[in-house]
């Protein structure tokens, strides 16, 4: 360690930089990076610099300096156009973006823009190997903010706000149509409607049973051998139950 | 060369006084060796951009210095923009300095552009205008430092010459024969004349003001059916260096009344009920100003006009408009037009910005829903709301309408939010009441308790599940504190019932007098745990709260007398249930309302232990009396006097093994907007603490202490302290305090300011209240009564902090004169 302090004290660049691969190299990023720190000023312009800079912005991602990381390594692929490492830079850049991402429940403006960079390196490296990868990560990202959509959905249900949550889930189901909630968004949307119903004010329950009694319809339709589909004709028998009082009348 | 020829960069030279790289400028502009480019082309005119746009260099020119074949050289040259060296401001005090050097960046090392010596200067100007100071005069110098260093370097010397502070000696109307001058002059809000007896605003000349004003001399006159008043002229007379005058020549025209008033367009709301929300009829004096309010008040978001009528309604997309159709004698007829719009639903709504606060914590708070019908009202209730979470600045909270669609009747509703610090640590360490104390505090407001055992939520501590946990450490020589507090405010994540637990244990230690030092052998403790549910309510509406809360404390003595008991060894148990309902929907400022009501009411009670225990309470009573008499005789022997103490510890003992006990409270306030801003608050409270035995007799805790400020310092015995003003803490209750109490108070307020950064009010009162030993000398007539004055001031970072000035006009207990004036501090509490 002592070499390392006295290299970081020395005014040798090019040690500095010897060291500073080395580290690397050993899996010592921070010190690494501390060092390519003091040195990236004195190779700028030079032909040296395309390494360091690889070197230095990579060193921020093993760190797990995911900011840094995402911005120095779009910076590298954007200087140096014609580098080999570009490709694998402008990957480890979107990557970074995605790691920001933080969990579903919280604000999502990072995961918006981790999918963009993702995508945006599909489309400019379509051959690449990091491509499954990425599409991978673009999944897992889009299933995070459906996961978003349907758990605010999910809650109106839970505080018992069932108009809010039949109105969240119609929007859910046609903006989200391939998504993997898309059964139990049906039925918590069922379940809602069968909710409001049978709680209904008298003058309009007649119309909330028969909407309820459509939804049931539709999941029966499309989610025939679903692990809801119990209760969900339990709520069909209430339901039928409750219209009994309403086919004799009118 | 022909003109746009396509030439192959060869070789880059970079010439003139630069301290940069030369292949650092190359790589810089843009252009590389072997690159095709036009000349003359776009290559060569961005590359000169694009060194300009760097803020680094002066002159930046590129020449082609040879050509050979379609091979062109080029030559860049530039040179550095000299850097600022050293400084010098002349003509203002050096403490504003520092203020200007960073108002203008004009710190050392940055490049010194006509931009930035123009900046400054009309920077400097305007500032100074501002302060009233219309003559100032600006000069900046720049010179060269020649030395040999490479880098240019300048001196720049900014001379300010602020002049005489210019302030207005007179205001003269000319051609106002229906308004005086006094009246039409007060119209100006912010240009004043001189005058010693003005205090908050100042007679300076701000020409911006000034012409805001000229507008408002026209409103008044609008607002008296002057509807052809004009400005002719006005002038500004320069009197001398300090003073100038302001001339103003004004047209009144004539008066014109309200003719017909007519809707058209409404089919939701009829004419008549319209009438009665404009509430100007026919025949009134002519004021456009008023017509606009009744129709949409810009300066009150929740006032009560026909826009806010449709727009609580449901219709977004409505729109009203007035216009005069016909004028006639000086008589105006009105169509008022209104475009009602289908009604908008929210179709989608969400929340932006929450960086560590969760979803449902905001999502559960929102009062606009998705498929909800739009309701104005409720988007400025939830952003009011969401506020008073405490995990959001309240300032940077807005309501974004998205893809507003009237076709559909639809409207995309988006919160932003942007979080705050939430959490407080407090640590302190001092002396007092004779040795060190040290105080470990911690309180995160938005907590979440889940998290707890996630390694990575710990950024620096599980946040954003909207709990509350506070921990706190107290220590001195003489005692310790520990106490830890934890509420969840919607448990189980399907109603909004709020839980909450604390834990507190408290150890006082003896004092020896003679030495000051701590006598461990005696100690008193106290220990005590509450768990409480509160539940918002919906029925009868939803600003009602019921809480029920259960509470223990357990007091230990060893050793250790206090004023509580009879005796030093022994120990006394609280359990108590505490049932509350309260409603309160005060507006629309928390530390200010203006309208609404509070109305609390709650019982605390405990076991009827007597009932059940088969203790003979009268004999124990009737046997404590007479050792009381023995011990208070001056007849009796010293042992007789200990034994009758003892035998009295004894007794009491048995009395508080637990306390029995049951405690009704009732508290109302009422809040009024009687003049614009002017808050009329009249309140009362009463409360009653009884025993279910009365030979057991009242308990010594609990009790009522009437007087002073009433903020609750100590507490060891769970007293409640009463606010009256006008006479000192407690002193309108005996001793041991009273058992029923009531209190009535009538408060008049009106705000200085009610700016987000500092809330400022000052009041006036007069409340009368009194404690009672017990019921037989209950009087709601015998009161003490006070009047007086007082200043709040709340900021966020302190809280609230008053003075109150109280003269009391009864005479206390055991003195005979009137109390006279007292002055009360209040700090932090919410009145």
């Amino acid at each position: 360690c002592s070499e390392y302090q006295k290299t970081l004290k020395a005014e040798d660049i090019s040690d500095k930089f010897k060291m500073g691969e080395t580290l690397y190299n050993e899996g010592e990023y921070g010190k690494a990076n501390t060092l390519f720190a003091q040195i990236v000023p004195n190779y700028r312009g030079k032909p040296q610099a395309e390494k360091l800079m690889y070197l230095y912005a990579k060193s921020f991602y093993e760190m797990g300096d995911y900011y840094v990381a995402g911005y120095q390594l779009e910076r590298f692929a954007s200087s140096y156009p014609k580098s080999e490492k570009k490709e694998e830079a402008s990957y480890l850049s979107a990557k970074s973006y995605y790691e920001l991402s933080p969990v579903y429940s919280k604000d999502q403006s990072q995961t918006t823009e981790a999918i963009d960079k993702l995508q945006e390196f599909i489309n400019l490296f379509p051959e690449s190997d990091y491509v499954e990868e990425a599409n991978a990560l673009t999944k897992e990202l889009s299933v995070k903010l459906e996961k978003k959509a349907f758990e605010i959905a999910k809650q109106y249900n839970t505080i018992s706000d069932y108009e809010a949550a039949i109105k969240s889930f119609d929007n859910f189901i046609f903006e989200h149509p391939g998504s993997s909630f898309q059964e139990e968004a049906h039925f918590y949307r069922l379940d809602s409607a069968y909710k409001l119903a049978i709680n209904s004010i008298e003058r309009k329950k007649k119309m909330r049973l028969e909407a309820a009694k459509d939804f049931y319809i539709e999941f029966k339709e499309e989610y025939a051998d679903s692990e809801h589909i119990e209760d969900v004709e339990d709520i069909a028998i209430e339901l039928e139950e409750e219209l009994q009082n309403y086919s004799s009348q009118s | 060369q022909n003109p746009n020829t396509k030439y192959t960069v060869g070789e880059i030279t970079v010439a003139g006084n630069t301290t940069f790289n030369e292949q650092t400028i190359i790589t810089y502009s843009g252009l590389s060796k072997g690159k095709e480019i036009y000349i003359p082309g776009e290559q060569i005119s961005n590359a000169i951009k694009k060194l300009w746009g760097s803020k680094l260099f002066n002159n930046i020119e590129i020449y082609v210095t040879n050509i050979e074949g379609n091979v062109a050289n080029l030559e860049i040259r530039l040179s550095d923009l000299p850097q600022l060296n050293d400084l010098k401001i002349n003509g203002i005090k050096r403490s504003k300095q520092e203020d200007i050097i960073k108002e203008n960046n004009l710190n050392k090392g940055v490049k010194v552009t006509e931009n930035l010596i123009t900046t400054t200067k009309n920077f400097l100007t305007k500032k100074y205008k501002k302060e009233g100071f219309y003559n100032t005069k600006i000069h900046i110098n720049t010179v060269e430092v020649k030395d040999s260093l490479k880098t240019s370097r300048v001196n720049m010397v900014l001379n300010i010459d602020k002049g005489a502070k210019v302030k207005i000696k007179d205001i003269t109307f000319f051609g106002n024969e229906v308004l005086e001058d006094k009246k039409l002059r007060a119209s100006m809000k912010s240009t004043k004349k001189k005058n010693f007896l003005r205090v908050w605003k100042r007679s300076k000349f701000i020409d911006s003001a000034y012409q805001a004003d000229l507008g408002h001399v026209i409103d008044t006159y609008k607002k008296n059916g002057y509807r052809d008043a004009r400005i002719l002229s006005d002038s500004l007379i320069v009197n001398d260096d300090k003073t100038i005058s302001l001339a103003i020549n004004v047209t009144e025209g004539e008066q014109y009344k309200f003719g017909e008033i007519n809707f058209i367009g409404n089919s939701v709301y009829s004419d008549e009920y319209l009438k009665r929300l404009l509430r100007i009829n026919k025949g009134d004096t002519y004021n456009s100003i008023l017509l606009q309010e009744r129709i949409a008040d810009n300066s009150k978001p929740d006032a009560f006009d026909i826009t806010n009528q449709y727009q609580n309604n449901g219709y977004l997309f409505s729109s009203v408009n007035s216009v005069e159709v016909n004028v006639e004698n000086h008589v105006i007829d009105t169509e008022i037009r209104i475009s009602e719009g289908k009604p908008a639903y929210f179709n989608s709504v969400s929340v932006v910005g929450n960086e560590k606060t969760n979803d449902h914590v905001i999502y559960r708070e929102i009062r606009t829903r998705p498929g909800e019908l739009y309701s104005k009202a409720n988007v400025v209730r939830t952003v009011r709301e969401l506020g008073q979470l405490g995990f959001f600045d309240a300032q940077e909270l807005s309501p974004n309408f998205l893809n507003p669609n009237p076709v559909e009747g639809t409207i995309d509703m988006e919160y932003s939010v942007k979080e705050t610090g939430s959490s407080q640590i407090e640590l302190q360490g001092g002396y007092g009441g004779g040795g060190f104390i040290g105080t470990l505090g911690l309180s995160f407001n938005n907590f979440s308790i889940k998290d707890i055992f996630k390694k990575d939520a710990y950024k620096p501590i599980p946040m954003g599940d909207g709990q509350k946990l506070a921990l706190r450490l107290q220590a001195s020589q003489f005692y310790q504190t520990y106490s830890f507090s934890f509420s969840e405010p919607w448990l189980g994540g399907k109603k909004p019932v709020q839980f909450s637990a604390s834990l507190s244990h408290t150890k006082q230690f003896g004092q020896d007098f003679t030495d000051y030092t701590v006598d461990k052998s005696r100690s008193f403790n106290i220990t005590g745990i509450t768990f409480g549910l509160a539940k918002r309510l919906s029925v009868p509406d939803d600003f009602f709260t019921l809480s029920q809360s259960i509470g223990y404390q357990r007091y230990d003595l060893n050793n250790y007398n206090t004023g509580l008991f009879e005796f030093g060894d022994g120990y006394s148990n609280n359990l108590a249930y505490t049932i509350g309902i309260s409603r309160n929907n005060t507006s629309v400022d928390p530390i200010y309302p203006t309208g609404g009501s509070s109305y609390s009411a709650s019982a605390k009670v405990t076991l009827p232990y007597s009932l059940l225990n088969n203790v003979d309470y009268e004999a124990l009573k009737n046997e404590r009396d007479e050792n009381d008499v023995i011990r208070h005789d001056t007849n009796s022997n010293p042992d007789e006097v200990l034994a009758a103490n003892e035998r009295i510890a004894e007794i009491d003992q048995e009395r508080y093994k637990w306390l029995e006990f049951y405690k009704v409270k009732f508290k109302a306030e009422w809040y009024t907007q009687i003049m614009k801003d002017l808050v009329l608050k009249p309140s009362t409270e009463f409360g009653f603490l009884g025993a279910y035995n009365n030979d057991r007799g009242v308990i010594p805790f609990e009790r009522f202490f009437v007087g002073g400020d009433g903020l609750g310092n100590y507490s060891l015995d769970g007293r409640e302290n009463v606010q009256l003003r006008g006479y000192p803490n407690n002193s309108l209750s005996g001793v041991d305090g009273g058992t029923i109490y009531n209190k009535f108070s009538l408060e008049l307020r009106y705000p200085i300011t009610l700016k987000a950064s500092a809330k400022i009010f000052v009041l006036g009162f007069a409340e009368a209240g009194a404690s009672y030993d017990n019921f037989k000398d209950y009087n709601p007539f015998d009161l003490y009564r006070s009047a007086g004055a007082g200043l709040r001031i709340f900021m966020p970072a302190f809280g609230l902090l008053g003075i109150d000035f109280g003269y009391g006009f009864d005479a206390r207990p055991g003195t005979n004169s009137p109390n006279g004036w007292e002055t009360h501090f209040i700090i932090g509490q919410q009145f």
